[in-house]
Formats: structure tokens, C-alpha cells, sequence
């Protein structure tokens, strides 16, 4: 049986490499996937968790993350579309209008 | 049911009318006048058969408490000397509502009139019953404040609304020091208590603080030099607030201004309400005054010095409504003069004080209200332009002259003939001479008689120049209608015959407020506490200083008669511009230039108006620096916000990753 450590070190990978590309990238969608690494980083770490401890409680809690990760993919990939179609671009770089 | 449990509706009832008329006194008749007039005259009713009850059987004191918070209390005292207040204050009241609808039936305003005259006539009616300082505190304000809306009743002239404002900030001096007084007292009575008070027993009533007076006597400070004890800093404070609202100088100056609202107002100010409250205020804490070193020879000072200062003055006033409000001041003088006799009399003098208070509310309110009538007749009140009015207004003369005979004093001594005036006058001028006899100070006694004179002469001036003689300028006059008529006459019996009938019983009744009744005070034990020694007994005066007081008033009338009537003595060489005691005189000694335009515009005004200026420019700078500094913070602080999701992004993960390395750090210090 694979240790539970393996398990949340690659938990840790996945959201690290997240988080950087957060951080770095500039394309829109590019933003949105690396946000659903972070979420799925997580979800990892909960279905582990829910296998080691004998309760079925993490993975139901999985199921619902996944399915809220789903709907707001949805609606992000619908806001970068209308931006899209208003600029021509999705270089979240430009839309800086809400600052001092 | 006994008639103290009516007790309380003496003051409500015109509190209520005030109300009524103040609401619905437009859709009534006359302003609605009849709901006041009602409500007083049931007061009356009701004051009267307590009185009477209280003659008959002196022991039935009324006396009312009810807890208000902690140890203070609301309640309803009515021994002798608030009885013949009350009596007196609804009587006089009730007389002059009665009149002002004659006199106010041209004015516009009639219902806020009736309405503000009738809360005046409450508020003086719960001053006089309260049973505990803090209730009378209260009232005394409510009377200040119905003065001042009453004295500027006619709001459109500058003039009265700027009397109604000195009214108003003059007798605030002494409400300042009154409220210092009860604010003395009631540390005093708490240290005493040590901080507990014990149940039921409530501090500021009159009864308990009057128990305390031992205790207050030996408590000792020191005042600008001088040791006094507390007792005689808490009634010279009282006596403070008694100065602002009965008109003592200095701060008399409040009430000659007080003519501008009409005369009905100025009737009731000076005779009923207001003024009397301030002798009452002395009257009520008397035994305080007479266990106090020093109070009552300043009282009887400071009286006999008002006496005759505001005499003088009488004497050159050519406003008939003037010359009465210098009246009006002399008079206060003599009654503040008679309760400082305690000194050598002991509790008669609250007796012969509220005398003559009573008999002068009757007599001034009659001098008012026929002054009134010839200004409502005439329209004017300059007495050089009158002259010969009693032809064709004879009541208002007649009682006029009954007034004047009251005011000056004529009587004859050792007999039951005389005007009330001169029953009550001449105990306080007697007992001034017992004072003197007994102190070898003799200021008192030479200022009250030679102000008796004074008094007799500016008052039959003023009768000869107004209702005697040839009409000086051409007015129509006619004779005022039976409402204003009817009560002249009620006051002119009163002013003629109620020191006749009731002078002694009076005196007897009044002076037994403290000894024998809701308080048993040991006069004579209290005056040794205060130094004072006390007279073994009076009535032997010499034969000389009986007469003295009639001689002089007889000598101020042939004056008048001589100078106004007969005009023996050409009166244009004296009263010119050229005379510098005339110029002295009716500048009034210079006291409008020296007290208000110097001292109250110049020094306090000036100073406090400076004083708030630089004081406003430090606030501001204060201000404009705190300001200046969010405002800078704020402007560099906000280049944060770039806009830029990437670097909201950065600062969320930084900050997070510092929290955990601090809770990390911090855990393991714990």
C-alpha cells in the first residue's frame, strides 16, 4: 500500500504548480487551469485522507468540490469569452481599471 | 377627605391650563382667558381653606414625600409660611388674569398670553410648596424662563426682546450661584451620611438639612482669606440666587427693563412671582441664615443699601411705569432688610418680612394694573405728557392714590388705623432701630428711613404729575371697562385694610413656621451657633422712633405737594442738565454705562469672545492637522491597489506564508 506522505507530497506538487502559475501567467484561461490544479490539489489530499481514515466523508466531499469546480469553470470560461469579444484580447494585464 | 390631599392640584391645575390654553385657546373666546381664571381661582380656593385650616389648627401641617431616585424626593410642604404664599400668589394672579382680559383685548396673541402667564403662575405655586431644595430649584428655573418669554412677549421690538435677554442672563449670575449652593450642601450632607444613606431618609429635604445645621456649622474652610464655615458659604451662595431673581444690587439691573412686556406681565413679575421668590428662597432656609456667622448682617446690609439706592432713583424716572420698578427694588430692599433683622429678632423677622411681602404684592400689583389702565386709557406712559387724568378715568385715580397712601405708609402708630403698607413697613424700620440700638451700627436704620421719605415723594410725584393738574399734551382718555375696574378695587380694600385686620395674627402665624410646626427649631440655639445675639424683647422704643417712619412719609408728601401741585419751587432749575446729582441720578449712577456696556460688554464679552477666537484657531489647527495627515497616509498608502489580479494574487500567498511562519514561531515559544 502507497503511504499516506506519498500521497499528500504530490498533493503539495500539484499546488505548488497551481499557485506559480497563477501568479506568472497572464492569459486568462491559463489562470482558470491553474486554479483548478489548486482545487484539485485539494481534492487529492481529501479522497487520501477519506481512504486512510475508513470515512467515507472525504470523498463525498471530493464529489461536491468537483462539481463546484465544474460550475465555476463554466462561468469563468463564459466571463473570458465576454471579455474576449470586447477587446479581442484576454491578457488580464489590461484589465486593471478597478485601482486607485 | 382632608384638604391636603388636594394639596397637589394647586400647582397642576394651571400647569394643565397652560396646556388647554396654549392648544385651543384660538377657537375660544378671548383667547381662551376663562381656562386660566378657572384653574386659578379653584388654587386659590383650595389655598385659602388650607390657610384658614392651618390658622385653626396648626399642627395639621401638610407634608407629601414621594422617593425620585435615590436620595432625592419629590413632595409638598405647606406649613404657615407657605400657605400665605400660596394664598397670595393665586389671590394677586387671579386678580390679574382677570384684568388682562380688559387690558390685552386688542392683542393678537392673546392664548400664548394666557398660556405663558398661567405656567409662570404654576411654576411660582410649585416653588412655594416644594418640601426640598432640589423641586424648588427646578421651579426657580421654570420662573426664569416664563419671565423671559413673558418680558419679550412682544418679540417684534427689539427692545423688549433684548430686556427679555438680560432678564434672562442677569438672574442666570445668581442661578449659577444658587446651584453652587445646593451643590455645597449636598457633598456636605453626603460626607456626613459617610456615603450611606440611611432608607427613607431623603438629603435635600428641607426638614434633614435643617437637622444637619449643627453639623454644617462646624465644618470650617477657608474663602479668600477668611475662615468661614460651610454653613455660611452655602446660604451667602443661596442668598446669591436670591439677589439675581428679587433685583438686589448689583443685579437689579435686569428689572427696570422688564416694563417692555405689557403691564399686566410687569404686574405679576413684581408682585406675585419672580421678585417674591428670592425672599421667599431666604425665608425658607431662614434657620440656615441665623446659624450662619455674618449671612444675615450682609442680608440686612445689602437690603437696606438696595432700599435706598433704587430710591433715589424713583425719584427722576419720568416713565410712570419706571419710577414703579425703582419702587418695586427699594421695596425688595426692605423685605431682604427685615429677614437680616433675624439678627437681633430671631424668627419674628420671617414673619414681619412676609408681611410686608404680602401687603406689597397687593399694593404694587394695584399700582401696576392702574398704571396700566392709564396707559391702555392714554397710550402713553411718559408722566410729562399726562397731567389731570383722574378726571376722566376716577376709579383708576382713586385706587391709584390708595396704593400710593400703602406704599408710603400712612398710619397712625400704637392704633389699628392704617394702610397695609404701613403695618408692614414699620416693623422692619423699628427693628432696624432695635439693631442699631443693640449693635451701634446704625447704616441699616438711616438708610431705611431716610428711603421711607424718598419712597413717600417719588410716589406722590408721580400721583401729582399724573392725575392732577392740566392735561399736558391733548389725549383722549376714558375710563377702563368693569373687568380692569373691579380688580383695582378688590386690591385697593386689600392695600388699605389687610394690615388692619390681620397684621398681628399674620406675623404670630408666619413666625411660628420654624419654631413650633413640621420643624422644631430652637431659634435662640441657632443664633448663638451664628453670633447673633438676639434682643430680649422689643415694643419700647422711644416715642420719637414710633412717629419717625409717618413723620417722614408726611414730609415726602407736602414735598410732592409743594413742587408738583402747588409748583412753589420752579422744578426746570434743578432738573436740567447742567445739576450734576440730576445728571447722576437719571443716568441711573451710571450703572448701564458701567455695569453692561463696561463691564458686561467690554471686559466679559470682549475677553470671552477673544478668548473663544484664539481658542477656535487652535481647534482648527488641531483639525486641519490630523486631517492633513489621513489625508497623506491615505494618498501614498493607495498606490497598493494596483488593479492587477497578479499582484492581489502575490500579496495573499506572502501574507499567508508569513502568518504560518508566525504561528509556527509563536507556537513553539509557547
Amino acid at each position: 500500500m502507497i503511504p499516506l506522505n506519498f500521497y499528500l507530497a504530490l498533493s503539495a506538487i500539484v499546488f505548488t504548480i497551481g499557485l506559480y502559475g497563477f501568479i506568472t501567467q497572464k492569459n486568462g484561461i491559463r489562470i482558470l487551469m491553474c486554479v483548478e490544479l489548486m482545487l484539485n490539489s485539494a481534492n487529492i489530499n481529501l479522497v487520501a485522507f477519506s481512504s486512510y481514515n475508513d470515512d467515507m466523508t472525504g470523498q463525498v466531499f471530493a464529489l461536491f468540490a468537483i462539481a463546484l469546480a465544474a460550475a465555476e469553470a463554466a462561468i469563468g470560461f463564459a466571463v473570458m469569452m465576454s471579455i474576449y469579444r470586447m477587446r479581442d484580447s484576454i491578457n488580464i494585464d489590461e484589465l486593471n481599471l478597478l485601482r486607485w | 377627605m382632608p384638604i391636603g390631599d388636594f394639596a397637589f392640584m394647586i400647582p397642576v391645575l394651571p400647569a394643565l391650563a397652560f396646556v388647554l390654553t396654549f392648544f385651543f385657546g384660538k377657537k375660544l373666546p378671548q383667547g381662551g382667558a376663562i381656562i386660566p381664571i378657572t384653574a386659578i381661582a379653584v388654587s386659590f380656593i383650595i389655598s385659602l381653606i388650607i390657610t384658614i385650616n392651618l390658622l385653626q389648627n396648626p399642627e395639621e401641617v401638610i407634608t407629601q414625600s414621594y422617593q425620585w431616585f435615590s436620595a432625592f424626593n419629590v413632595g409638598i410642604l405647606i406649613d404657615p409660611l407657605a400657605a400665605v404664599m400660596l394664598t397670595m400668589v393665586t389671590l394677586v394672579s387671579l386678580l390679574i388674569h382677570i384684568y388682562s382680559v380688559g387690558y390685552m383685548s386688542h392683542d393678537p396673541a392673546k392664548p400664548r398670553y394666557f398660556a405663558e402667564t398661567a405656567l409662570f403662575t404654576a411654576s411660582m405655586l410649585s416653588l412655594v410648596l416644594s418640601d426640598n431644595i432640589l423641586q424648588l430649584f427646578i421651579s426657580w428655573e421654570l420662573v426664569g424662563l416664563c419671565s423671559y418669554l413673558l418680558i419679550g412677549f412682544w418679540y417684534q421690538k427689539p427692545s423688549a426682546a433684548s430686556a427679555a435677554k438680560k432678564a434672562f442672563l442677569t438672574t442666570r449670575i445668581g442661578d449659577v450661584m444658587f446651584l453652587a449652593g445646593i451643590v455645597l450642601l449636598t457633598t456636605d450632607l453626603f460626607r456626613m451620611v459617610n456615603g450611606t444613606i440611611p432608607e427613607q431618609l431623603y438629603l435635600l429635604r428641607f426638614d434633614v438639612i435643617f437637622s444637619y445645621i449643627p453639623q454644617l456649622s462646624a465644618m470650617n474652610t477657608t474663602v479668600l482669606g477668611f475662615e468661614v464655615t460651610h454653613l455660611t458659604l452655602i446660604t451667602l451662595l443661596f442668598f446669591g440666587g436670591a439677589v439675581g431673581k428679587s433685583g438686589q444690587f448689583p443685579l437689579h439691573v435686569w428689572l427696570p427693563d422688564a416694563m417692555e412686556g405689557p403691564t399686566t406681565v410687569s404686574a405679576l413679575i413684581h408682585a406675585a412671582t419672580m421678585v417674591t421668590a428670592g425672599v421667599y428662597l431666604v425665608a425658607r432656609t431662614f434657620p440656615m441664615f441665623i446659624a450662619a456667622p455674618g449671612s444675615l448682617i450682609i442680608v440686612a446690609y445689602l437690603g437696606a443699601f438696595t432700599a435706598i439706592f433704587a430710591a433715589t432713583m424713583g425719584i427722576v424716572m419720568n416713565d410712570i411705569k419706571r419710577v414703579l420698578a425703582y419702587s418695586t427694588i427699594s421695596q425688595l430692599g426692605y423685605m431682604m432688610l427685615g429677614l437680616g433683622m433675624g439678627a437681633v429678632i430671631g424668627a419674628e423677622a420671617v414673619g414681619i418680612s412676609i408681611f410686608h411681602l404680602v401687603s406689597h404684592a397687593f399694593f404694587k400689583a394695584l399700582l401696576f394694573l392702574c398704571a396700566g389702565s392709564v396707559i391702555h386709557a392714554v397710550g402713553t406712559h411718559d408722566m410729562r405728557e399726562l397731567g389731570g387724568v383722574a378726571k376722566v378715568m376716577p376709579i383708576t385715580a382713586a385706587t391709584m392714590v390708595a396704593a400710593s397712601l400703602a406704599l408710603a405708609g400712612f398710619g397712625i402708630p400704637k392704633t389699628i388705623i392704617g394702610t397695609s403698607g404701613f403695618f408692614s413697613k414699620d416693623p422692619i424700620i423699628e427693628s432696624a432701630y432695635l439693631f442699631g440700638a443693640e449693635s451701634g451700627s446704625w447704616l441699616p436704620y438711616i438708610f431705611a428711613i431716610v428711603a421711607a421719605l424718598l419712597t413717600s415723594f417719588y410716589i406722590f410725584r408721580l400721583i401729582f404729575m399724573t392725575f392732577t393738574g392740566e392735561p399736558r399734551t391733548d389725549y383722549g382718555g376714558h375710563e377702563s371697562p368693569a373687568t380692569m375696574t373691579v380688580p383695582l378695587a378688590i386690591l385697593s380694600i386689600f392695600a388699605l385694610f389687610f394690615g388692619a385686620i390681620s397684621s398681628e395674627t399674620f406675623k404670630h402665624f408666619v413666625s411660628e413656621t420654624f419654631v413650633n410646626n413640621f420643624v422644631h427649631m430652637d431659634i435662640h440655639a441657632l443664633a448663638e451657633l451664628g453670633h447673633y445675639e438676639l434682643a430680649a424683647g422689643h415694643g419700647h422704643e422711644p416715642l420719637l422712633i414710633v412717629w419717625m417712619p409717618i413723620i417722614v412719609a408726611t414730609l415726602g408728601l407736602l414735598l410732592a405737594y409743594v413742587i408738583y401741585y402747588q409748583k412753589a419751587v420752579d422744578v426746570s432749575r434743578f432738573v436740567t442738565r447742567d445739576n450734576p446729582l440730576y445728571r447722576l441720578l437719571y443716568n441711573r449712577y451710571y450703572q448701564n454705562e458701567i455695569l453692561t456696556e463696561f463691564f458686561a460688554v467690554k471686559i466679559v464679552y470682549e475677553s470671552i469672545s477673544m478668548a473663544t477666537y484664539y481658542l477656535d484657531r487652535g481647534f482648527d489647527w488641531i483639525v486641519s492637522v490630523l486631517s492633513y495627515i489621513v489625508f497623506e497616509a491615505g494618498d501614498s498608502f493607495r498606490k497598493v491597489q494596483t488593479g492587477n489580479v497578479r499582484h492581489y494574487a502575490t500579496a495573499v500567498v506572502l501574507g499567508m506564508s508569513l502568518l504560518v511562519v508566525l504561528v509556527k514561531l509563536v507556537m513553539e515559544v509557547i
